[in-house]
């Protein structure tokens, strides 16, 4: 044997076969690997693919989700950015608990705030979503998998949710950018004026039925009632809200079809099982116990329990506290609230600094009795939990003062049925936002009438709401179901002398009708008075024994504080597209 | 010449590929280790230029290599009883940066030369050929040898995952005749003092309360201690005085047992390890448990022309972990956040605020008013005791090696991993606290995952007169991420990543002088889309022998010298998303279901947009150069090894985050940033022995500085490490990974005209921060936040000490870290009266800022909580993180050989051993080595500490 060719030839063999190694591409088809368990755009161009991604953009309506984390920075009950922030509420807890809340009842909040950038997210995932539903749609019927008529239903409802969604962050930011189908997400800019957008999407939801066979949908109803809202907030266009909101007490209809109007006590607008009820022309839908964990049980409102479980609700956590101010505004001279916010001359007592076995004498003066619809406060009956004991249902009386949010609090009976199990608490609960009920669309008409100089019909729709408020059946009552909880008296106005009258007499309805409903700050910035009235309201607030623990000597109302900064990432990541509003 | 005389087993260590070479030439040149066991004097680098070591799909003497290579002797990694191959690399190895707390089986985060992703910075792990990332189920005790490879030109022949490092293992194999071993160690673990010389008892806590009330000047019965205006507070009768870090922790034991044998004859030879580890951690009911076994045989056919064999290794892992540096963790729920006076049990009926407690229930928040939110650590860490994770991990390949001729090899091994196990998750109800569970739940999940590799490499080795050549080639294809995991929530179909790559390298040495070697390797990836699928690695490195020039031969005390260099490009893909390229819907019933019919309790199906994808992901490259010599002095007593290297890291996929009016959907990852890493290793190494004593030391130190050098277009920053209070790092370009970001204190405001004449700043008042006004303008505000703290450390070192003397020896490892801060989250809960109603220091109560006590740095002890208090990132939290651990101290005692055999022991060793003895730093927390993740780490948020430990060992050799 030839050693040498031997030799020759293996190492001809090793430098082809190496080489052949380098360059070899049998892995081609190999290398493709799809994803498994997912679908894309192209499978869901059709009526059920659309359909479900329409109820992802309505699932958006509570503001939290559970893929990347949106959470009660981001709730569309607007508890933190309108309620607290217009004072009808301290943000309550204990001290160390939740700077960026914190920073806004200081009015202190800055554009890193991470709480505005979760809001901020939330409105626009929103409106991606229903730029998804619009762009698939688009899709489909090109591809003739849909008919026309149905690309319309799904058009008209996601331009409308598109449009409340910016309407959303127009009310806490007002520069924003608009964001349809059609934007490049690199040439965003915030400076141009987007009102007429915002409008012209939400006319798209006016001329849709009735009944569009889900109480979680938009329907015509809502979607006018929707319209007018960003009409008078953005526009002052009363006379155009006018005609919407007149047109809906005439004939409106709930998204399922079924008739609108108040319902005949109060209270019951807040129990669990009443949130479709006929008060409610739009609620969102929470659910628990559907394997959200939680995320769909109105997350964002999670925090807002009193602090004590056993027996107390949910145990936690002891957030948003109604102030002292909002309690007095309740008291009443002749059967009406005193408009020249002399009830702080006369406060509402509180047990503050008192131990619940500390002997306490309840407030004898005369009370408008939504008061104990909407605050927990010793020695009155809440709900079906037995009476509010006072301090034990606090986290921190020196901090947060002696009150405790009721509104949304589920019943004791309910536990379990309307409310998360097997969850860390029990504060996940089906109690839907109430987003439009009747006596906001009574309100809101009388607010356009008024300033049409309609001061007659005002009148009448005003004590329309008072005098459901009055029907004695929805008065809290002591444990005997009998006895009225404290001294309630409430009576119609005769008549309004003149328009500013009737101005301050809604504003105050309002206060007293809605509050804790997360309407306030918004309805502040709309009237104008943001400023001088919760200047007003903090001075008083400031003089409370938790005055100077929770907002500080040094808190101030500025002209700035009528929107939020636009959160600084944003900014950033814009590549300085987005400028700031302030 | 001795190379030819060694070529012999050159040859056959290089036949066996993946077969590991030390014990090979165990077997083929019967090194006289066999007979007796391991001293401790061979804990260090001996000689370390004339070693053999497993490189890149070869194996190599150390004196031919012209890349940088670091080897451990694998007598290091059984130095201590530690569960897990990774803890044990600590200052074992120059460029290798290691950190882990005690938490019993946590995988301590090993970085080599900085870090070179935000992804991921694991070093690719290769186990007898096997590439994983998980290495914890290898026994210790089986490993025959560790090299991690460096730079480029050791490490780029990995090509796709070597831009973090490669640590190569290979496991021990069989030896003629029969061997038993068995090695045993146990001992007792100390959890120290702990948290108590820091933090209040009852009777404390009780007057800090009184303090705050005369600082804020509050007036008010408060619910425990009575009216603010009483002269002291008065204490209930069902007080504890509990010490939590006390209560969570015990002495507790560990041990260690390992049995081998092994044998053969010419044709067949195995390896057989039995291995049991346990581990009780210093926190009750945690542990960790590890049983292994592992065969590996090897057979030659037709005169050794063909070899073959197989390695394979079970491990059944049972442990039960608790949450460490979150808020979920019993250190930082215990100690940092329950106040003295809650009774871990109660021994008295309380009316409590919850409940009604009788005696022998557990004590909690739920007592009193003001107690706080925190769980009772010692309630939970016992509800769970049976909460349980357990898996099955299985690893193994096998071989065929034919000779086709002397000096040309060809090998096919096929390997893989499988691991399956699943986790048990306890939810109980609760009573006692102030915010209590309703309902109890269990959650079990399960998971499977494998992974296969199939490596075919022919490998020349051939001398020509003066030149030698060493070649390899090959290809590999991968298939990892084969799984599922199934839960309470999901059943997940993981989408798999497959790999398919060829490689060539060459090595030429002439006149055992001068080296040079080159390497390109081609990586295709499933993750990449098809245009951008393939990565090109190229690498060159040189050498020159300087001891073997005539110049130097007259210098006799130079034992051996080299100087080499190399360059080379490696790559990453790692932690990539195999979904990266497509764009996706999602579902996800808490993001996307909607109750649209209104039914309370069930959600329509929705879709949300999850992803959004980038088809033109491309490979991360990671340019490196590296420039070192390695030199023997005085008859090779002293060695030193020097490198000093760059590394660029280009490309690197990072996912900027999208304008929020992109939507949610998950950004996609795009190659846009980069980063650098620049640092010297030197190893140092002397050894002596006179007459009956002898003595070695060996030094081991690692710098690394790292910067990020761009992160995307328009972006100069990302942040990271959640908080209370935000975010506590920012990522930023032009500063290290990680760096600590907040407001810089300039002191204590002192008094009213200072507050009047300071900028404004929101909430000052005396005794509260002063921030400095960097941005210098007439207000505090964001402008003025700054880089405030860098978690990395300056330089790391591991100092190895052994002396011997007749039978005895003692051995001292050192290991320190030096330049690091630490951003001490603990003190927000401690040091200030509003961080919720927890437990506090001892700082505060009697260091804090008063009137009569100006030159405090604590600041005044009150109720408000704002900006110039708690509520923002600053320097206040900031420590210096530099400690030196005395990790090991050894004494030892071999028997003599003629007792010993009488009993038909051919060697046994007994040692006593002090673990973790003590720690020098000035940092305050409960352990200043601190991990995390690459993006926020050197964050305390309550650290599980390395426990001392006192040991009791024997070797044996039957």
């Amino acid at each position: 044997m030839n050693i040498n060719n031997m030799k020759a030839n293996r190492y001809l063999f090793f430098i082809i076969f190496g080489s052949s190694l380098l360059f070899y591409s049998c892995g081609k088809d190999w290398l493709d690997v799809r994803p498994k368990g997912t679908v894309d755009q192209y499978t869901l161009a059709n009526k059920e693919g659309i359909e479900a991604i329409l109820v992802g953009a309505y699932s958006m309506l509570d503001g939290v989700t559970e893929v990347s984390y949106i959470d009660w920075g981001g709730a569309s009950s607007n508890w933190l950015y309108s309620e607290i922030r217009g004072l009808i509420a301290n943000k309550g807890t204990d001290a160390g608990d939740s700077w960026e809340g914190q920073s806004i009842i200081h009015y202190s909040e800055t554009a890193t705030n991470p709480m505005l950038n979760t809001k901020w997210r939330s409105v626009y995932e929103a409106v991606s979503r229903c730029n998804c539903v619009i762009m698939v749609t688009k899709q489909a019927l090109a591809e003739g998998t849909i008919s026309q008529d149905q690309a319309d239903l799904f058009i008209k409802q996601a331009r409308t949710l598109r449009g409340w969604y910016h309407f959303e962050a127009w009310r806490m930011w007002e520069m924003i950018p608009y964001v349809d189908e059609n934007t490049d997400q690199k040439m965003l800019s915030n400076t141009e004026d987007i009102r007429e957008k915002i409008i012209a999407d939400m006319q798209q939801g006016t001329s849709l039925p009735h009944n569009m066979g889900a109480i979680g949908r938009f329907n015509g109803t809502v979607s006018k009632v929707l319209l007018a809202k960003a009409l008078m907030q953005m526009n002052h266009d009363y006379t155009g809200a006018l005609t919407l909101l007149a047109d809906v007490k005439a004939n409106g209809r709930k998204p399922d079809g079924s008739p609108i109007g108040l319902a005949p006590t109060y209270g019951e607008i807040f129990d669990i099982v009443n949130r479709n009820g006929i008060e409610s022309l739009y609620t969102v839908q929470y659910s628990v116990n559907d394997g959200s964990g939680g995320w769909n049980g109105g997350y964002g409102e999670v925090l807002n329990f009193p602090y004590k479980s056993g027996g107390s609700p949910a145990g936690c956590c002891g957030f948003f506290q109604p102030t002292q101010e909002f309690v007095n505004s309740f008291r009443t001279s002749g059967g009406l609230p005193l408009l020249d916010f002399s009830y702080n001359d006369n406060p509402v007592k509180s047990d503050q600094g008192l131990k619940p076995s500390d002997p306490f004498t309840e407030d004898t003066g005369p009370l408008d009795p939504r008061l104990d619809w909407s605050v927990g406060r010793r020695g009155i009956p809440y709900w079906d939990w037995g009476v509010h004991t006072g301090s034990d249902w606090i986290r921190d009386q020196t901090y947060a003062g002696p009150y405790s949010p009721k509104k949304q609090v589920y019943k004791k009976s309910q536990e379990g049925i309307y409310t998360e199990t097997g969850s860390w608490t029990s504060g996940y609960t089906a109690n839907g936002y109430r987003m439009i009920r009747y006596a906001d669309v009574l309100l809101l008409l009388a607010e356009c009438q008024i300033e049409t100089g309609d001061l007659f019909s005002a009148l009448a729709n005003i004590n329309m709401v008072r005098a459901r408020a009055a029907n004695p059946d929805g008065f809290v009552k002591e444990a005997d179901g009998v006895t009225n909880a404290a001294n309630y008296v409430i009576l119609e106005y005769p008549s309004f002398p003149d328009a500013d009258f009737a101005r301050k007499a809604l504003q105050m309805e309002r206060k007293l009708e809605l509050g804790m409903e997360g309407h306030k700050w918004f309805d502040l910035n709309r009237w104008g008075n943001t400023l001088e009235e919760l200047t007003r309201v903090l001075d008083y607030e400031k003089t409370m024994p938790w005055g100077d623990n929770m907002y500080g000597s040094w808190t101030v109302i500025g002209p700035e504080d009528v929107t939020y900064p636009i959160p600084q990432a944003q900014i950033d990541i814009s590549n300085g597209r987005l400028v700031q509003n302030r | 010449m001795q190379i030819l005389a060694n070529l012999k087993y050159i040859l056959l260590l290089v036949l066996t590929i993946i077969v590991p070479s030390g014990i090979l030439s165990a077997q083929e040149i019967s090194i006289n280790g066999a007979d007796s066991v391991k001293l401790p004097q061979q804990l260090t680098n001996k000689n370390f230029l004339s070693e053999e070591v497993t490189t890149g799909y070869t194996v190599q003497r150390m004196r031919d290599i012209t890349g940088s290579v670091s080897f451990v002797e694998p007598a290091m990694l059984t130095a201590v009883p530690a569960g897990n191959v990774s803890n044990l690399l600590q200052g074992r190895a120059s460029g290798v940066t290691v950190t882990g707390s005690g938490r019993p089986g946590e995988t301590s985060k090993v970085r080599i030369r900085g870090f070179s992703s935000f992804l991921n910075n694991d070093p690719l792990y290769v186990v007898d050929g096997v590439p994983t990332q998980d290495i914890s189920s290898i026994n210790p005790y089986d490993v025959a040898s560790v090299s991690v490879l460096k730079d480029a030109g050791a490490a780029s022949i990995y090509g796709y995952r070597a831009s973090n490092g490669v640590i190569v293992l290979t496991t021990r194999h069989g030896e003629k005749g029969i061997n038993v071993t068995y090695d045993m160690s146990m001992g007792i673990q100390q959890p120290g003092k702990g948290t108590k010389p820091d933090l209040l008892d009852t009777k404390e806590y009780a007057n800090l309360q009184w303090l705050v009330y005369k600082n804020d000047q509050t007036v008010e019965t408060h619910p425990t201690y009575g009216y603010s205006g009483n002269p002291t507070p008065s204490i209930p009768t069902w007080a504890g005085n509990t010490d939590w870090y006390d209560a969570i922790t015990d002495a507790s034991g560990i041990q260690n047992h390992n049995l081998s044998i092994s044998g053969g004859g010419e044709n067949a030879k195995f390896y057989a390890g039995f291995g049991a580890f346990r581990q009780n951690g210093i926190i009750i009911y945690t542990d960790n448990t590890r049983y292994n076994g592992r065969l590996n045989s090897q057979f030659r056919f037709f005169n050794g022309r063909l070899r073959a064999g197989e390695n394979i290794n079970v491990s059944s892992r049972s442990y039960l972990s608790v949450p460490n540096l979150n808020e979920g963790s019993p250190i930082l729920t215990g100690p940092y956040r329950s106040q003295s006076i809650i009774p871990v049990i109660i021994t008295q009926p309380i009316s409590g605020m919850t409940h009604d407690f009788v005696p022998g229930e557990w004590g909690g928040t739920g007592i009193a008013y003001r107690l706080g939110n925190a769980d009772n650590a010692v309630a939970d860490l016992t509800r769970r005791k049976d909460d349980r994770s357990r898996d099955t991990y299985m690893t193994g390949s096998i071989y065929m090696d034919i000779m086709i001729m002397d000096g040309l090899n060809f090998r096919s091994t096929m390997g893989g991993t499988s691991d399956k196990g699943f986790t048990t998750n306890n939810t109980y109800a609760t009573y006692e606290r102030s915010e209590n569970i309703g309902t109890t739940s269990l959650e079990k999940s399960r998971f499977r995952n494998s992974d296969w590799v199939w490596t075919n490499t022919v490998t020349l080795d051939k001398q020509f007169g003066q030149h030698k050549i060493f070649a390899v080639a090959g290809f590999e294809a991968v298939s990892y991420g084969l799984g599922q995991i199934i839960s309470k929530q999901d059943s997940i179909k993981c989408t798999p990543t497959r790999l398919a790559s060829s490689f060539i390298s060459a090595n030429y040495a002439f006149k055992d002088k001068y080296l040079l070697g080159a390497a390109i390797r081609r990586d295709g990836c499933s993750k990449f889309s098809v245009s951008q699928r393939y990565g090109i690695f190229p690498s060159f490195s040189a050498g020159w022998r300087l001891s073997n020039e005539s110049f130097l031969q007259g210098l006799k005390w130079i034992s051996d010298l080299k100087i080499r260099g190399s360059w080379g490009k490696m790559g990453n893909q790692f932690a990539l998303s195999p979904q990266n390229a497509v764009y996706l819907f999602g579902e996800s019933i808490g993001a996307s279901y909607y109750d649209l019919y209104g039914t309370f309790n069930s959600s329509v199906r929705g879709y949300y947009p999850s992803r959004i994808g980038n088809p033109d992901a491309k490979w991360e490259t990671n340019t490196a150069t590296d420039i070192g010599f390695e030199a023997a002095l005085f008859d090779s007593k002293v060695s030193i090894v020097f490198d000093w290297y760059s590394k660029k890291a280009d490309d690197l996929l990072y996912n900027p985050p999208l304008p929020g009016t992109a939507g949610i959907g998950e950004a996609p990852y795009v190659n846009v940033a980069s980063m650098k890493n620049s640092g010297i290793d030197i190893e140092l190494s002397y050894q002596n022995k006179w007459r009956n004593l002898g003595f070695s030391t060996a030094v081991i130190l690692t710098t690394y500085n790292n910067q990020i050098t761009s992160i995307a277009d328009g972006i100069r920053y990302f942040d990271s490490g959640n908080s209370r209070i935000g975010t506590l790092v920012r990522n930023e370009t032009r500063h290290s990974l990680s760096s600590f970001y907040g407001y810089q204190v300039m002191g204590l405001f002192q008094n009213d005209a200072e507050v009047t004449d300071a900028p404004y700043q929101y909430g000052a008042e005396p005794g509260f921060f002063r921030f400095d006004n960097l941005y210098d303008d007439d207000e505090i505000d964001p402008g003025d936040i700054t880089f405030i703290g860098n978690p990395n450390p300056k330089f790391t070192y591991g100092l190895n000490l052994a002396m011997t003397w007749k039978n005895l020896d003692l051995t001292a490892f050192i290991y320190a870290s030096k330049g690091n801060d630490i951003f001490n989250s603990t003190k927000w809960w401690t040091d200030f009266w509003s961080s919720y109603q927890g437990q506090k220091s001892k700082n505060l109560l009697y260091s804090s800022w008063t009137e009569s006590n100006k030159d405090a740095t604590v600041p005044k002890a009150s109720n408000q909580s704002n900006f110039s208090t708690n509520t923002q990132v600053c320097s206040y939290y900031i420590e210096d993180g530099s400690y030196l651990r005395l990790k090991n101290l050894e004494v030892g005692y071999t028997f003599p050989k003629n007792m010993t055999y009488k009993i038909k022991i051919r060697s046994l060793r007994m040692y006593l051993q002090a673990v973790n003895l003590f720690t020098l730093t000035k940092y305050s927390g409960l352990d200043p080595e601190i991990g995390g993740n690459d993006l926020a780490f050197g964050i305390d948020y309550g650290n599980y500490p390395n426990a001392k430990q006192f040991i009791f060992g024997l070797s044996l050799i039957l």
